[in-house]
């Protein structure tokens, strides 16, 4: 099997995979249902089980994104649309209780400070003159308002570190992790290897909880995984001193997860970034494929 | 009261035969008065032929009577029950009496030519901002598609029971809840004020 080997390594990956499937076909005798692509693949991974295991390493990766707490700054022109919005609601609608409530204390004040106020016809009316009127009603609505103090929109001017899930609470970040890959420590999503015996998501979901942070027990993520099935993948070889037979390189399967609740406290090496700042920390080929799952809506 | 009626008639008779007693040939010679053929009926009402079979004869038809009543008045009372649940009002849909009160419209303003120009301007712009948006948002979710469908693809070439495994829908994911953004961010340690309300809103059962 020597001299087949050393073909493969050179070989784009589809040639290798045929040639798989005819050796398969030869020494294992595997039986042809169809030539369905399906089946194909089956055959295929049924020989590689057998006898050829997969040439790629398999990481699974998280992409744990904090959803928006707050609702993003208006566009100019949404601006326009929804003041203008509100001025034909406005125009279109009836009176409201409330405000005929208004119109006729008016009236009865206009009444009473007129020359021919007749206090008793009034009385006989409304009877008593203990009543709250609309307008003092609204006054002490407005106070009540007033002593309220809710939090600040636009906390973050002064700038939060980037390590801080408080930042930027407008948008949707993505949590980033330094790792060491290969040789190089680089900024990617956490991703654990992926070892016999689980799936892919546990895989995931142990590169989360194995994060220098959370194994010390500072930093707590409590993430909701959406659903067992991958949402991208990235494909990469090896630099070729490292490519050996077995391993020609390696594909991370990528799992989308929300953010249910996060501790504050969190020190390096994490970082929350928002879609459009990746582009600064992640390597170009691996932002290519990265880009296209993580939504910004 | 058989017994009395029958013996008030019987003194009626006997002074009524008891006055012509020269002429009777009824006199018997002990002196006893035998009544005719007319009177022996009335003495002996009480255990007559047709007193003693009447009651019998209600045995046999009163049940079946009373059992015709009974199917009678549970048919009706059947004809009564197939009538169909009244609908419950949804009112929402009804519109209150007291919104079609005419005192309650506002003026509707005289709007210049200016103003309606830009009115129709910034709509016909709003659409078109709006076009691009849902342009971009449906080419996003596209290519996310995409990646998962080339996820898929790749993760099938590696292992089938890997595939498999991805392909399980994950039961423990729905009820899925979370709350959505605010105006403002929530604050910290922050007790809202306890607010009591009197629930008015009509039940009705069927």
């Amino acid at each position: 099997m020597a001299a087949p080997c050393s073909r493969m390594a050179n070989r784009p990956l589809w040639q290798f995979i045929t040639n798989v499937r005819r050796t398969g076909l030869k020494h294992t005798g595997v039986r042809q249902i169809s030539l369905s692509s399906a089946c194909r693949a089956a055959t295929q991974t049924r020989s590689k089980t057998e006898g050829v295991p997969s040439p790629w390493k398999l990481y699974g990766a998280v992409c744990l994104q904090r959803l928006p707490v707050i609702s993003q700054e208006r566009n100019p022109i949404e601006d326009q649309f929804a003041e203008l919005m509100h001025q034909m609601e406005l125009e279109r609608s009836l009176l409201s209780d409330h405000e005929q409530r208004l119109l006729e204390d008016s009236e009865r004040m206009t009444r009473k400070q007129a020359d021919n106020y007749d206090s008793d016809e009034e009385e006989a009316d409304y009877g008593g003159q203990e009543t709250i009127t609309a307008q003092d009603q609204e006054d002490t609505w407005e106070q009540k308002l007033k002593h309220f103090q809710p939090a600040l929109r636009d906390r973050d001017v002064g700038g939060t570190p980037l390590g801080s899930v408080e930042r930027c609470l407008g948008d949707s970040l993505v949590l980033l992790v330094q790792q060491t890959v290969g040789k190089e420590t680089i900024w990617l999503l956490p991703q654990a290897q992926w070892e016999a015996g689980e799936t892919l998501r546990q895989t995931a979901e142990r590169g989360l909880s194995s994060l220098p942070g959370q194994l010390c027990g500072e930093a707590d993520f409590k993430a909701t995984f959406l659903g067992n099935t991958p949402c991208g993948v990235y494909r990469y070889k090896f630099p070729k001193e490292v490519r050996t037979e077995r391993c020609v390189g390696a594909k991370v399967f990528f799992f989308k997860a929300f953010l249910s609740a996060g501790s504050a406290s969190q020190k390096e090496p994490f970082l929350w970034v928002k879609k459009t700042e990746l582009q600064g920390y992640l390597k170009p080929p691996y932002l290519e494929k990265v880009d296209r799952f993580i939504l910004n809506l | 009261m058989s017994i009395a009626v029958s013996r008030a008639l019987c003194r009626v008779l006997s002074r009524q035969t008891a006055v012509p007693t020269n002429v009777s040939s009824l006199m018997g010679v002990d002196g006893h008065v035998s009544q005719g053929p007319w009177f022996a009926s009335v003495l002996t009402l009480k255990t007559s032929a047709p007193l003693r079979a009447e009651p019998k004869k209600k045995k046999k038809v009163d049940p079946r009577r009373e059992q015709m009543v009974r199917e009678r008045l549970k048919k009706k009372l059947k004809k009564l029950e197939r009538v169909p649940p009244e609908l419950i009002p949804i009112e929402d849909f009804t519109t209150p009496a007291k919104y079609m009160d005419e005192t309650r419209v506002r003026g509707a303003p005289q709007l210049p030519f200016e103003e309606s120009e830009r009115r129709a301007l910034l709509l016909k712009e709003w659409s078109r901002y709006k076009q691009t948006q849902h342009r971009a948002e449906m080419e996003a979710v596209g290519l996310a598609v995409e990646a998962q469908r080339e996820a898929l693809e790749e993760l099938r070439l590696e292992s089938e029971e890997l595939y498999q495994a991805a392909l399980r829908p994950d039961p423990l994911l729905f009820p899925f809840n979370h709350q959505g953004p605010s105006y403002t961010p929530p604050k910290a340690q922050y007790e809202a004020p306890e607010g009591k309300y009197n629930n008015i809103t009509k039940v009705y059962t069927q």
